[in-house]
């Protein structure tokens, strides 16, 4: 019986061999055997990253310069940025903008709020908290789509149990999906229903962080609850609670489900958001030149304002 | 520990790894690029060629609605008779995506379906993209025309798209009728009378009155949601009723058409005069919502597509009765009232054959539309609950007596009126719908709207070069 063969080796990842290496040719041959294993192993997942994901990306951008039509077809003409400039200069593009801007504001906002007041509630507890946390969470785990559907007929003007409570207050009807400035806020807030919880998750998280001497150290002092917020729990939260909205302003950009479901754009077009008429440039008319630059658009926006952010999060750790 | 430096030029894996990512965007961008020719609609041979003995599964795709179920169920009991082996699955899909499921995977030039269900007015965009067989020899040697009304043929089938009421015999045809439809007013006989209104306005005065007399009942029902087609069908209707034109189609003039004296007077009667008479928040109703308010006994008057007013004769799904006699006792159904013309719209559906179906199964889809065709099968269809289109079938008592609706289509087919068959359809219909929504929500005034409606259209129609470029 031999020796066993050292296991050590000077990369990692690397398996040791139990025979010695011939010197010159197999060196060099167990050395790219090790490289080859490695990209072996690797190149399945980066197949199918480049074939879903970059693939697709490449191409929606050379699209993006085109008049090419997945229905149409023919051959794809270069408009160069001609579909960047319709997009940039169009006012029903700008309309939507809008739509989405007040939508994503008004959404994270109060979603940011709540989330953080339930957090701070629920920390504060000492029995059922564990129950509480679990039951908050129940609607984030739900599909959107599902989600949409219940509140539809929830907030049915005629048939909707939230109008039938308001008529057994003694409160009129309220027109919850077709009034023009209705129809927006009932996206907000059902969108409020199901992802304040994501926000509530991350703070709890943040101020289960929160180290207790400093509670200690600040009640010997005898600080104010208020005093013990503003300069204890908020600081150390907020750089955690920041990165919770990131996630949320990011997905709220892309509302599409909700839309669908819910309002379909309407009344009109009032609550379409810049998700959904891609959508429609996309599939009604099948402009997928147009559509490809749209949502390349969308991405970049996302990309510049998160950079934007990033820089901001860093520069409040440093400080 | 040490660990690999990272040096300016990549190792010979990694440079292979990289030559062969590029390789493969390269390949997968030449694949991407390739199979994206326009072809024009290719021809369906005039004879059925000889049909597989094999077990085959005949797939059609359509809308989730009573119809597509009672098509399947009825298919595979009688068709089965003929061709055993042949097993018909009725594919379905929800109302709002039923125009995206087919021309996806028409774009993929790959189906899961041989018998693509289009409305009437997608066929322009089917056979300019070459997506459906063109069927005109097929028509010819196995099909009688003659027992058809020539617009109804014409409607779920030609190309270019005929007048009104009429066919062009020297055109082209794409598919045959599976489904007629129109839409039929249902009236609540005991809170209006059994006599329904005759005229567009004796129509809106009757409603207001029957919503004055009987509180939490409102005066009428229609569809205005933003959705599918449900607003720009109820303005169409008004507008063809009040003397309107959609668009000449000779000269795709829309501007100046569609807004003319007539269309602003269609509009300002829909907007000023019909909505007030329908329940608060029912600016998002479409066709379940408008029968659940006449089953709940919340309309005095509404207006509905024939095919989906099955339910409202079923006990269980009524406030009105405890039997099918009882709800008939107090619901009536009649003919579209006229006013300045009679136009009613054109519902249903054709059936066509996916171009890009095996070979076998665009010959069973063939075999399968001359069965469903002849004379016994649609009278067969008719009492199985499907509305035939044959003229003897129209007329025959397997049709008449299955439904108290059905009388109502056989008078309307000659008021028949179509809306735009051109490949720019799914469009066109978009702008109308969220236009005629926001009019009848108040999120735009009924001029307005109709000016928004008539120049963004007019703006299709002139940009369709049949790129894909546009399209904001």
């Amino acid at each position: 019986m031999s020796d066993p063969a050292p296991l050590t080796t000077d990369h990692p990842g690397q398996v040791a061999s139990a025979t010695p290496p011939a010197p010159g040719r197999s060196r060099r041959s167990r050395r790219l055997s090790d490289r080859g294993l490695a990209v072996a192993f690797t190149s399945p997942a980066l197949l199918l990253l480049l074939a879903m994901s970059v693939f697709p990306l490449l191409w929606a951008l050379y699209l993006s310069f085109t008049d090419y039509s997945a229905t149409r077809g023919g051959p794809a003409q270069f408009l160069w940025f001609e579909n960047y400039t319709a997009i940039l200069t169009s006012p029903q593009v700008h309309q939507r903008a809008l739509t989405t801007l007040v939508y994503v504001v008004g959404a994270v906002t109060l979603q940011t709020v709540l989330g953080f007041a339930i957090a701070y509630l629920i920390s504060r507890r000492t029995h059922g908290r564990g129950l509480l946390t679990t039951l908050f969470l129940v609607p984030m785990m739900l599909s959107p789509v599902v989600v949409g559907l219940f509140w539809r007929f929830m907030l049915d003007a005629q048939f909707g149990v939230i109008n039938s409570m308001l008529g057994s207050l003694g409160l009129g009807q309220v027109e919850w999906l077709t009034g023009q400035r209705t129809a927006l806020i009932s996206l907000i807030l059902v969108d409020t229903w199901q992802w304040t919880p994501f926000i509530m998750l991350i703070a709890l998280a943040g101020l289960t962080a929160v180290p207790t001497y400093l509670y200690e150290a600040a009640s010997i002092d005898r600080a104010s609850e208020w005093f013990r917020f503003r300069t204890i729990t908020l600081p150390l939260v907020w750089p955690l609670l920041l990165i919770a909205v990131l996630f949320r302003a990011i997905e709220a950009f892309r509302l599409f489900d909700l839309v669908y479901i819910l309002t379909s754009g309407g009344p009109g077009v009032s609550t379409e958001t810049l998700s959904f008429h891609v959508y429609k440039v996309a599939f009604l008319g099948f402009n997928t030149g147009t559509a490809s630059a749209y949502g390349i658009l969308m991405v970049l926006v996302v990309i510049v304002l998160t950079q934007l952010y990033l820089r901001y999060l860093n520069k409040l750790k440093e400080d | 520990m040490r660990y690999p430096q990272r040096r300016g030029r990549l190792s010979v894996p990694g440079r292979k790894a990289g030559l062969a990512a590029a390789a493969l965007l390269v390949a997968t961008t030449a694949a991407a690029c390739g199979g994206g020719q326009n072809d024009s609609a290719p021809k369906a041979p005039a004879t059925i060629p000889e049909l597989t003995k094999d077990p085959l599964t005949l797939s059609f795709i359509w809308f989730d609605w009573p119809p597509a179920h009672a098509l399947e169920a009825f298919a595979n009991a009688e068709y089965a008779k003929e061709r055993p082996n042949v097993t018909v699955k009725v594919k379905t899909v929800p109302n709002a995506n039923w125009h995206d499921a087919m021309f996806t995977q028409f774009a993929a030039h790959k189906t899961d379906f041989d018998i693509p269900i289009l409305d009437s007015q997608h066929i322009g965009e089917a056979v300019t993209n070459g997506n459906i067989l063109d069927i005109t020899d097929f028509v010819k040697k196995n099909i009688d025309v003659k027992a058809y009304n020539p617009y109804l043929l014409a409607a779920y089938g030609q190309f270019p798209q005929a007048e009104t009421g009429k066919r062009d015999e020297n055109a082209s045809l794409y598919g045959l009728p599976l489904l007629g439809d129109t839409w039929t007013m249902i009236y609540r006989k005991d809170l209006i009378g059994d006599k329904p209104p005759q005229t567009w306005d004796e129509m809106i005065s009757v409603a207001e009155k029957c919503q004055a007399d009987n509180p939490g009942v409102s005066g009428l029902a229609f569809h205005q949601a933003n959705g599918s087609d449900a607003a720009a069908v109820t303005y169409n209707t008004v507008n063809g009723v009040y003397g309107g034109n959609l668009w000449n189609p000779r000269t795709r003039k829309i501007d100046g058409v569609l807004n003319d004296a007539a269309g602003q007077e269609a509009m300002d009667v829909l907007v000023n005069k019909m909505k007030p008479l329908t329940a608060k928040g029912s600016g998002n109703w479409f066709i379940d919502e408008v029968n659940a308010a006449v089953a709940q006994g919340k309309a005095c008057i509404a207006f509905n597509w024939i095919a989906a007013s099955g339910g409202l004769l079923d006990p269980k799904q009524s406030t009105l009765g405890a039997t099918r006699e009882e709800i008939l006792d107090k619901l009536g159904f009649a003919a579209l009232p006229s006013q300045k013309t009679n136009l009613v719209p054109l519902g249903g559906m054709g059936m066509h054959v996916s171009a890009y179906s095996p070979e076998a199964n665009q010959a069973e889809a063939l075999n399968f539309m001359k069965w469903f065709e002849q004379a016994d099968i649609q009278k067969k269809w008719a009492a199985a609950g499907g509305v035939p289109s044959r003229t003897d079938a129209l007329e025959s008592p397997e049709f008449l007596d299955a439904a108290p609706f059905n009388q109502v289509y056989t008078d309307s087919v000659p008021r028949m009126r179509d809306m735009w068959n051109v490949p720019e359809y799914a469009r066109l219909v978009d702008i109308e719908n969220t236009n005629v929504n926001a009019a009848l929500n108040g999120a735009k005034t009924p001029k307005e709207a109709l000016d928004d409606i008539a120049k963004e259209q007019q703006s299709v129609l002139d940009s369709s070069s049949g790129k894909g470029g546009g399209g904001l």
